[in-house]
């Protein structure tokens, strides 16, 4: 079971997921250094690497943010080593300080950045678009159609980026990283670098001298920069990742990148248009290659722009137009501003046929309204949507439990701010909604370093934020310390799990392990606590009643930050190797059931996966296949009907 | 509560408090009469008295330093929580007929068999009490005497929160002696202790607390009988309001900041202040700012006498003033077995019994009908309408009694 | 290479619930197709939770390739569901008259369903609703047979075992048998060549 990334026949052919495409790219171009941190649907590319570190002689390592990992990165190319960095859209917008000096310094050896981005933010707080970035901070922009492209555009990223050294951002999206298809492979080079990092020359030097990003230097480096998005727009204009397929007078021409491409092509094929409409693919997308969009602007009066994320390609390419009015006449453009696609969330083949037809005029029904109509009928009734909840087992649930009931005991409306990891689904039903405020990594707890400032106008309710462990090291540091300099009234409770376990058990700074496997020092989260000078208290969120116990007394003992470490790893954490810890049972005759006194207290309040309600014989019982012995349901049970037996 | 204080008993009397067959004692309509109920209509209408007659009967209702915490929904449309609820509508004159000898009844005082003005005879009872230490002589005499197994007595922690529990001899009971000003969970305790222990049970309640108590023992769920027969006694106190745990630790920061308090006390009548002592002086916070800490609920309490217990006991309010009686208690026998309790106490000697003004039951029966009207007159506010008084019936006889008084009143 | 599809391409859709292997199932199937020289694009739909949520992977399996991991509405040409009412969800969308099914008939209730806040449907119900949406529809319980096994989660694999029963696409057992040692450590194919047969037996006659 080798990793395919190491096949090394030429032209060998494999099913590969758009990320596993984008790491063999990197390989095939040489790639030393690896870095990125978490988060989906990015977080494979990294891990892939990390699988195949040793046998291709790579630095990978997950990072303790993107910043740093942007950083880390920059290093490796600094002292001219392929370097690459990988990251979900909006962890760009955390790496973006130290984006800007990259960029406008430039780079040595060649700098890739990988945003993998999800529109329609399926696994996501928010949709977001980093392409912006590129214009603003002046660096070339490659967005890949299929996985093949996904594969040779990373590779060429790196030659692009060697050429005109400038750092390049790749950009893919959930249904390219996460889909697959075939995909043929090149060579894997051999390569021996060596890191050096050469500073004997002067500031303007950029191979040889000081990396110095001063006032003075300013000007010169932003116009070498400019200089260097020229190249990349002359490159940009020969590209072979721009293609074009149609008529050659098309009543339509439709603009598409990334994985729209695809969509464009399934929609014109179940349309029966390729006579009628023309296909520009642009997987150059910043700086836009001028002389070929002019050409084909000035052959078509409509023009259809395609594109997931914020109208990016749609305002630069007015632009364009307005500039070149004079060569390519008045255009009338459709696309995500004018309503002909939806102006949020992703798109797909069938929203491209009703923006088509819009256009057009033409007319397409899949299947028969009788049926359509039954269909929909049948659905609503027998496949109701399947909530998100927490795993049979999961710790959060038990933490979520306590926290609502100890804001719910003390009794003056206190709220919790939630942070980014499976944890956020506190705000769900499943966690008994008791997050209140969700929103970037980190923020929980700056925002209860706020509120918990605001007693002096009246404000009364208490504050808690909760984080994961991976997420504390990632942007909690820096607001808990700010709480405890400014003194807030706040407690932070960290969901230890022992993992990055959202994304699939990334280690982190807090774990001893690294991204390949090797032993690290772990960084103790009570310690730095402790080191800050914060009151710490730590507890096993399983223990029910000595946590609430330890809660309610943080809650009354106000005044300053309190820390608050609830340790128990994931339910699928390879540490517990889907072993019980408990035998789980029902004594049927203690079962209160629907009566009152119980009311069905473990199923309809609690809720876990791993309990079934009997409808027929009016009882609780355990689901033998989902439920992982973690015991929890026994201590909520009123009557002991619950049993939490030894293990088999 | 600002009241009388703990202790005492005697032997188990038969007929303590009879059940006459079924009777309807919530009048609610087609609101829903579960936790929804309780929190749409008590709760949130500021009704809840505190209580804890809905607490440990279930896992979704807690009781948290005094206040009824309905933790987690439940959707049943009928639930015991609401069916023993002091304050869902109730069928009073039902429960006087189940409880008591109508032949007893006085409108004002409720069942009435006797009124004694007493003390314990023990010095080191009397000194551990704050008035006359006759509740926890009758506890004490009720335990000794095997009358009842344990009895439930409220305490109170440093921060004077209370806690009820169940004690089963003369050194607990001594150990919760003295008055407390914020309300505890006694019925909470004894739907506990009656889960678990089998021998006959005493409670020291409050009016809301035995009224609770009344609903419970009248007409318990079918689950819930058992557990009823082992309420053996109920030693009520008398009660004019209790205290807001918050707002009182907050009045007691801005009074004395973080200094240790030994103890506080409100005094009655022309006294009528709050006396907070520290380790070495007397802090007297004038009865205004008491009054602020005063739970809503208790302005739509409709009863100062404790009437649903069998022996009533508060401090002495005597014509002759508050110093003359100081560290006597008056005290209220109600049902039979509330005869046989005192009997016993003087036959024991365990109480010392003070020769009592006529002039008192008038003065009680004064401040009652006080304390009546002021309910009837905020509920009617509340709700806005004469003849929606929320849990009390309006066509209660002991409401139309008052209300006729009133108006009589108003035309002299 | 001699194209063996039923049709060009092929829309295959694979439902079940986080933790069935689904992902698993789908990329034997389109490692299979390619394996023969075939163009396959797989999109998987999954919400952010590991366990629990509905999957569902969209394969586009054809000659000549370039299909979206997205398929079209009305598309199927089979639904291949781990779990019953995952079956009806799929067809709400993708279903079109002339579609075939394989059934799991083994419910995994959701949230709401063990909360009270929603009811799972009745199994007579559910097959009922599924004929009258399908073409063709098979049911068995793989569940059950995987059991057997040791574990459920050779529900997956034997589905792909039932699926090679139908027909449709090229799936001899060699090929299996080829892509699944490549797959998963070797002490477990054995157990997977197993199921996989299981899973064709279950359909009949091939």
């Amino acid at each position: 079971m080798s990793s395919i990334l190491l096949e090394n026949k030429k032209g060998f052919e494999a099913l590969l997921m758009g990320n596993d495409a984008i790491s063999r790219g990197a390989l095939e171009a040489g790639v030393s250094v690896v870095t990125g941190y978490p988060g989906t649907p990015s977080s494979e590319i990294v891990e892939q690497l990390a699988k195949v570190a040793h046998a291709r002689n790579l630095y990978v390592e997950w990072s303790v943010n993107e910043k740093v990992a942007m950083e880390v990165a920059a290093a490796g190319s600094y002292a001219r080593l392929r370097s690459m960095c990988v990251m979900k859209q909006v962890g760009v917008n955390v790496a973006a300080d130290s984006l800007l000096h990259i960029a406008e310094y430039g780079i040595r050896g060649a700098m890739v950045l990988v945003s993998c981005e999800d529109p329609g933010a399926l696994s996501s707080t928010n949709e977001g678009d980093s392409r912006p970035y590129a214009k603003m901070m002046e660096f070339p922009l490659l967005e890949p159609g299929d996985f093949q492209e996904a594969k040779d555009m990373a590779k060429w990223a790196f030659e692009l980026s060697e050429d005109i050294r400038s750092i390049i951002m790749l950009r893919s999206v959930t249904r390219l990283s996460h889909a697959s298809g075939n995909v043929t492979m090149g060579e894997l080079p051999v390569v021996s670098p060596g890191a050096r990092f050469e500073c004997s020359g002067t500031p303007m030097d950029q191979m040889i001298g000081p990396i110095l990003a001063f006032p003075t230097l300013i000007d010169s480096q932003r116009r070498r920069q400019l200089e260097k998005l020229s190249k990349a727009a002359a490159a940009f204009e020969k590209s072979p990742f721009n293609t074009y397929t149609g008529p050659e007078k098309p009543e339509l021409l439709i603009i598409a990148s990334s994985a729209c491409q695809l969509y464009v092509r399934e929609a014109l094929s179940i349309l029966d248009l390729w006579s009628r409409v023309g296909l520009l693919k642009l997987g150059t997308t910043w700086p836009l290659p001028q002389k070929l969009l002019g050409k084909h602007l000035s052959i078509n009066e409509r023009v259809l722009i395609v594109e997931e994320g914020t109208p990016f390609l749609e305002d630069n390419i007015k632009v364009l137009a307005a500039e070149n009015a004079k060569q390519v006449g008045i255009k009338t453009f459709f696309g995500r501003k004018d309503g002909t696609l939806p102006p949020v969330n992703e798109l797909n083949p069938d929203l491209l046929i009703n923006g088509i037809n819009h256009i057009l005029g033409t007319t397409y029904q899949p299947v028969s309204d009788a049926y359509s109509s039954k269909a929909k009928r049948i659905t609503a009734v027998g496949a109701p949507d399947r909530e998100l909840t927490f795993c049979p087992g999961c710790p959060h649930r038990a933490s979520f439990w306590l926290i609502h009931d100890v804001f719910k005991l003390d009794n003056r409306s206190g709220f919790l701010c939630g942070d980014i990891g499976c944890y956020s689904l506190g705000a769900a039903p499943c966690g008994f909604s008791t997050i209140k405020i969700l929103q970037a990594m980190g923020s929980g707890t700056g925002m209860a370093s706020g509120f918990g400032k605001l007693d002096q106008f009246g404000m009364e309710q208490p504050v808690m934020a909760v984080c994961g462990d991976s997420t504390f090291f990632h942007a909690v540091m820096p607001a808990l310390v700010n709480a405890v300099h400014n003194q807030s009234d706040m407690i932070l409770t960290v969901l230890d799990n022992s993992g990055t376990a959202m994304t699939g058990f990334q280690p982190h700074p807090g774990t001893p392990v690294g991204a390949t496997g090797i032993s690290l020092p772990m960084v103790d989260i009570e310690k730095l606590c402790r080191a800050m000078g914060i009151q710490v208290e730590v507890s096993d969120p399983f223990d029910l009643k000595g946590t609430r116990k330890i809660m309610l007394d943080l809650l009354e003992n106000g005044g300053s930050p309190r820390v608050l470490i609830l340790k128990q790893p994931c339910a699928l954490s390879p540490g517990k190797k889907g072993e019980k810890k408990f035998e789980m049972s029902i004594d049927e005759t203690l079962c209160l059931a629907d009566q009152c006194g119980c009311n069905r207290f473990c199923t309809r309040v609690f809720k876990c996966p791993g309990l079934i309600w009997n409808t027929e014989k009016k009882i609780t019982q355990i689901d033998e296949v989902l439920c992982v012995g973690c015991g929890v349901c026994a201590d909520i049970c009123p009557t002991g009907a619950i049993i939490a037996g030894e293990a088999r | 509560m600002n009241t009388i204080e703990s202790r005492s008993t005697q032997r188990k009397l038969v007929d303590g408090m009879q059940i006459n067959g079924e009777v309807n004692l919530n009048k609610g309509g087609k609101s829903p009469q579960g936790q929804q109920g309780i929190n749409t209509k008590v709760l949130k209408q500021g009704l809840c008295t505190g209580c804890a007659a809905c607490v440990d009967l279930c896992p979704s209702t807690e009781y948290y330093k005094d206040n009824i915490i309905l933790l987690h929904e439940c959707d049943l449309v009928r639930g015991r929580c609401y069916d023993y609820c002091p304050r869902t509508p109730t069928d009073f004159e039902a429960l006087r007929r189940a409880l008591f000898d109508p032949r007893d009844m006085i409108p004002e005082l409720g069942a009435f068999k006797g009124l004694y003005m007493t003390r314990a005879a023990d010095k080191a009872v009397r000194t551990g009490a704050q008035h006359g230490g006759t509740v926890t002589a009758l506890v004490q005499l009720a335990l000794g005497e095997g009358l009842i197994d344990e009895a439930v007595l409220s305490d109170h922690d440093e921060q004077f929160l209370s806690t009820a529990q169940a004690v089963v001899d003369g050194d607990g009971v001594f150990g919760s002696a003295g008055s407390k000003f914020v309300v505890s969970p006694t019925v909470s305790a004894f739907t506990r202790s009656s889960q678990i222990n089998p021998g006959k049970i005493g409670v020291v309640a409050t009016p809301c607390q035995a009224l609770a108590l009344a609903k419970m023992k009248v007409n318990p769920a079918l689950e819930d009988e058992i557990r009823m027969e082992k309420l053996g006694l109920v030693i009520g106190l008398f009660c004019g309001w209790a205290l807001d745990w918050r707002r009182l630790q907050n009045l007691l920061q801005e009074k004395v900041g973080d200094t240790w308090i030994a103890g506080i006390d409100i005094l009655p009548s022309k006294h009528a202040c709050m006396e907070v002592y520290t380790e070495d002086k007397t802090i007297k916070v004038p009865i205004q700012e008491v009054t602020t800490c005063v739970r809503e609920n208790c302005s739509y309490c409709f009863d100062m006498t404790c009437e649903f217990s069998d022996i009533s006991v508060g401090s002495a309010r005597s014509s002759e003033g508050w110093d003359v009686d100081k560290g006597w208690n008056q005290v209220i026998v109600r049902t039979a077995l509330g005869e046989k309790l005192i009997a016993r106490a003087r036959e024991k000697g365990v109480l010392e019994f003070k020769e009592i003004q006529d002039t008192n039951i008038e003065k009680l029966k004064k401040a009652s009908v006080g304390k009546k009207r002021a309910c009837l007159l905020n509920l009617a506010k509340k709700t806005g309408s004469r003849d929606d008084l929320v849990y009390i019936d309006p066509e209660d006889p002991v409401v139309q009694y008052i209300r006729t008084l009133s108006s009589m009143q108003q035309l002299n | 290479m001699e194209n063996a599809l039923k049709c060009d391409p092929y829309n295959l859709i694979i439902a079940g619930v986080g933790g069935q292997g689904n992902v698993l199932a789908s990329r034997v199937v389109g490692d299979m197709m390619i394996h023969q020289g075939y163009k396959v694009t797989i999109g998987e739909t999954f919400g952010a939770s590991q366990r629990g949520g509905s999957v569902m992977s969209h394969l586009r399996i054809s000659a000549r390739g370039g299909f979206s991991p997205q398929m079209p509405k009305g598309k199927a040409n089979m639904v291949v569901a781990l779990e019953p009412m995952e079956a009806i969800r799929v067809l709400g969308t993708y279903g079109n008259p002339q579609v075939k099914m394989l059934c799991n008939t083994r419910p995994i209730q959701s949230v709401g369903v063990i909360c009270g806040d929603q009811v799972y449907p009745e199994a007579k119900q559910i097959v009922q609703w599924i004929e009258s949406l399908t073409a063709d529809a098979k049911f068995f319980d793989t569940t059950h047979e995987a059991a057997k096994l040791g574990n459920p989660i050779f529900g997956n694999i034997m589905a792909v075992g039932a699926l090679a029963a139908t027909g449709d696409l090229p799936m001899s057992l060699k090929v299996f048998k080829d892509i699944i040692s490549k797959k998963i450590p070797a002490d477990k194919v054995e157990v997977n060549l197993k199921a996989y047969q299981i899973g064709r037996s279950l359909i009949g006659n091939r």
